[in-house]
């Protein structure tokens, strides 16, 4: 498989299909990524459609010795932070903890039951999770999907994000606190 | 029985993200500890759901609706494919509007221009010669100088800091713009020595 690099490389020099290529191999984890963000799937096939004409268009500016896919996601990062920013919305802020969080591990008391199907549980756990994802702030959201939806590394966010990797860690983790609480309380 | 890890922890234990030290003092700890494997035991779950979402589908033709948004210009051969078709426009609309305005035959202006860039040419290029040596002369020398006062320049900073760097620079501004002043003064008309 021709490596992103050289693709790039391609693309530079007029080749198409080599764009074609690299819009094919991200169209799912940047669709992935924005449908999470945005809420709506068709939202999220517009944003993309948005981002990759932003990429070709500065593909020039692009230096092979970054990540090509930290580089992509930097730009629809931005991308969606200007539209938020147009449309204005409201955020919460980053220096809220999570609610009656002090860091501390509260004891918990786990369900006695052992699952009947775990699969299943699980399904319906990642169903929930989807639900539950809306209505967490996007600054959290954002890492989180970054972690977990597209498997970004600590460091990759940090690098996309422009932030340090540690606060990237105890967003991430704050994230997952505020979704568990969202769904015990659902 | 050590203190209970931080929430933080737990999370990144189940991501393996903690190093074998880090892992191994939990692990001690969650032996001992049933409320925090309880708690492990509900965020497993979680995370098992968290690192399994899956991806949303996207249409079979979405690639092909990019591609058609994708601008051809873009493409960096067609900009030279424009500019030497607009250059040779422009010369033939010069020659054009020149034959229009003074009336000359189009054969004499291009055997008048020939000519004249002929002996243009004969005349330019020994200039051109000299002048390229001395260039690659005055470059070598300019080079080095540059090298020399790049080093000297990394030895004031390393030697001044940043902060006496920065006060040395306003000296040198404030000197400069003195040497001027009393220059102009110098220079004006009517001033008496």
């Amino acid at each position: 498989m021709t490596d992103d690099r050289t693709l790039v490389a391609q693309a530079l020099k007029g080749d198409r299909k080599a764009f074609e290529m690299i819009v094919r191999r991200y169209e799912q984890p940047l669709t992935s990524y924005l449908g999470r963000m945005t809420g709506e799937r068709e939202a999220a096939l517009d944003f993309a459609q948005d981002i990759f004409l932003k990429v070709y268009c500065s593909l020039g500016s692009y230096r092979p010795s970054y990540k090509f896919s930290t580089w992509l996601f930097k730009i629809a990062s931005n991308h969606l932070i200007d539209h938020w920013r147009k449309k204005k919305l409201s955020t919460l802020s980053l220096d809220q903890s999570v609610d009656g969080e002090d860091g501390s591990l509260t004891p918990q008391v786990s369900d006695p039951s052992p699952p009947v199907d775990r699969k299943f549980e699980l399904a319906e756990v990642r169903r929930r999770i989807e639900r539950a994802l809306e209505s967490i702030p996007e600054a959290f959201r954002e890492l989180f999907v970054l972690r977990h939806v597209n498997e970004f590394s600590y460091e990759e966010i940090a690098d996309i994000k422009d932030l340090p990797v540690g606060t990237v860690k105890n967003r991430v983790f704050q994230a997952k606190e505020m979704l568990r609480k969202r769904l015990e309380g659902s | 029985m050590t203190n209970c890890p931080r929430l933080e922890d737990l999370y990144l234990y189940l991501e393996g993200e903690l190093n074998p030290d880090e892992a191994r003092e939990l692990d001690a700890h969650l032996a001992a500890c049933p409320a925090c494997r309880d708690a492990l035991t509900e965020r497993r779950l979680l995370h098992e759901a968290f690192t399994s979402l899956p991806p949303l589908d996207v249409p079979r033709d979405f690639a092909l609706a990019v591609m058609d948004r994708i601008p051809e210009t873009a493409v960096p051969s067609a900009g030279w494919l424009t500019a030497l078709a607009a250059g040779s426009a422009a010369l033939v609309t010069c020659l054009l509007g020149f034959y229009l305005l003074t009336g000359q035959n189009l054969s004499d202006v291009l055997v008048a221009f020939s000519r004249s860039l002929g002996t243009a040419s004969g005349r330019l290029l020994p200039f051109l010669a000299k002048m390229w040596k001395l260039a690659g002369i005055f470059l070598g020398v300019a080079a080095d100088l540059f090298s020399e006062l790049g080093r000297g320049l990394g030895l004031v900073t390393g030697f001044l800091g940043a902060g006496g760097l920065g006060l040395a620079l306003c000296l040198g501004v404030i000197l400069t713009l003195l040497l001027l002043y009393g220059a102009k003064r110098l220079l004006s008309l009517g001033e008496r020595p």
